[in-house]
């Protein structure tokens, strides 16, 4: 069983060249349980990449504590994998040694680990690229790589960064379904950040709206829709209702932005 | 011509015999056409006959040798030492702070300039000129690496940490590979050099090598020598870039990919 806890998280980024400290994020209240598929929506520089980035490991809250099943985050571990917007594979390694990447640091025999990879590249759909390097590989196939290499090291939490954002938008609707395809049958904890209502309604179970400046929960909302969910849902009156709702949450926020920008 | 339009291989190969064409052709108008006097620069006809006799009878091949051994000796000696520091001073940020103010320092002293005490030192044997290739060396190698395993893209680094990655796991495993392809280039071009080291080194102080060749020449007012060894050095040069370059491409397929 796993629960995420963030409690009174907050981030504010120290004052720069006589301008006064950013406040990312104010102090933020979630908690995340088995299995649940969250997904966190915001208009950039809503503080949600920072969040996400703290439950990583990755950046120190300034107040508040980040508890994994009990245990404090103190710093990045394998226990949280993460997938970043940027491509982030390693480029000196192969498609398989990249997904083995977090097993051999491990200690995982060779044998082991490629068969552990070999089973995450069949499920991603990139058969027949095991020994290709990322740099041969589409934006696509890059992003999907890099959730097998984040799933390969079996994190009780897996933490997505907006992985799609810089994909087309067909591409993106494929990535969706398959990560969703994943989630289904595997179960796993989920956080996932975007600035896609659409994606956020489609992925999650639940949609945590984020507001800009300073950053901080809006509003959370359940998204009741059956699982399994195919491409198709997007069109029914629930969807689109769900949409609506939260095209105006974001459009409120947006604007708040674009007027201070 | 439009601007970074690219060219053929095959043009790329022309346009770069035709620049030598044209400079052997200048050098030809200068010498033979009695522009220049042959006491100060020997035509390219007799360049090429001193260049054999060099060969046949002086045994100039001994002195390349000699001097390929001093820089590929220095070069390596100071590689060995350089690297690992380097790659220590751009993984940790202390070990920089505490090193690098003295080696950017170290780095401006001129190479040239210590050759009196190293031979006070040293005296004038192999070890000297071994040192004034690795003190010409060594801190440059070290100041790049620093710089490039410093500069490796931090969301490889995080991506390898949210994989629980550990530091010795960082620096063997995303550090040194992200690094590897330039450390290579920075070796290739430091090697360069080192060549030039290697010439002032043997200019004085010497009883083989190729700058001591040239040195000789010089006293016998041999123009034809002494430009054959510049060629020389240049050929060599030439062809170590080229073995290093192939080299490189066939050690990290992964960037032509």
């Amino acid at each position: 069983m796993t629960t995420l806890k963030i409690e009174q998280v907050s981030r504010i980024f120290p004052a720069r060249h006589g301008n006064a400290p950013t406040r990312a994020l104010e102090p933020t209240d979630l908690i995340i349980g088995n299995n649940d598929f969250v997904t966190i929506l915001g208009p950039s520089g809503c503080g949600k990449s920072t969040l996400l980035r703290i439950v990583a490991g990755l950046d120190r809250p300034t107040s508040g504590r980040v508890t994994l099943d009990g245990r404090e985050v103190t710093g990045p571990g394998a226990d949280r994998g993460m997938v970043f917007q940027s491509y982030t594979l390693f480029p000196w390694l192969t498609v398989r040694a990249n997904i083995a990447f977090g097993l051999r640091e491990r200690g995982v025999s060779e044998a082991e680990r490629n068969k552990i990879a070999d089973a995450f590249i069949r499920q991603v759909g990139l058969s027949g690229f095991e020994n290709h390097w990322p740099k041969q590989l589409s934006g696509g196939m890059q992003q999907r790589t890099a959730i097998a290499r984040a799933l390969a090291n079996d994190p009780k939490i897996l933490l997505l960064d907006e992985p799609f954002g810089a994909l087309d938008n067909q591409t993106r609707a494929l990535m969706q379904e398959m990560l969703l395809g994943i989630w289904e049958r595997d179960q796993k904890t989920v956080l996932f950040v975007t600035h896609d209502i659409e994606e956020a309604i489609f992925l999650g179970s639940r949609v945590i709206v984020m507001s800009a400046r300073p950053g901080r929960i809006k509003a959370e909302i359940n998204v009741d829709l059956p699982h399994p969910r195919s491409y198709k849902i997007k069109t029914t009156p629930e969807f689109v209702q769900l949409k609506e709702r939260l095209v105006e949450e974001i459009r409120t926020e947006a604007l708040k932005v674009a007027e201070h920008a | 011509m439009r601007p970074l339009d690219s060219v053929t291989s095959k043009q790329r190969v022309a346009y770069g015999l035709a620049f030598f064409v044209l400079f052997v052709a200048l050098w030809s108008w200068a010498t033979f056409g009695g522009h220049v006097s042959k006491t100060f620069l020997a035509n390219p006809l007799t360049m090429v006959q001193e260049g054999y006799d060099l060969l046949a009878k002086q045994g100039f091949l001994y002195d390349i040798g000699m001097t390929i051994w001093r820089v590929v000796g220095g070069f390596a000696l100071a590689a060995i030492i350089a690297v690992p520091l380097g790659v220590l001073m751009g993984a940790y940020k202390p070990v920089e702070a505490f090193l690098e103010p003295f080696v950017s320092f170290a780095r401006y002293l001129p190479a040239s300039a210590f050759i009196p005490l190293l031979i006070l030192w040293a005296g004038i044997g192999e070890l000297q000129k071994l040192l004034v290739i690795f003190i010409g060396s060594v801190f440059q190698i070290i100041l790049m690496i620093a710089v490039t395993v410093g500069a490796t893209r931090r969301d490889l680094v995080e991506a390898a940490y949210t994989l629980g990655a550990s530091d010795r796991g960082m620096i063997r495993r995303v550090l040194l590979p992200s690094s590897a392809p330039e450390i290579a280039e920075i070796l290739r071009l430091v090697l360069g050099w080192a060549w030039t080291y290697v010439i002032v080194a043997e200019l004085i102080g010497s009883s083989s090598g190729i700058g001591h060749m040239i040195t000789d020449s010089q006293a016998l007012l041999n123009t034809g020598q002494i430009i054959f060894g510049i060629i020389v050095i240049g050929l060599i040069g030439l062809l170590s870039d080229f073995m290093f370059k192939a080299f490189n491409a066939w050690l990290f397929p992964w960037r032509l990919a």
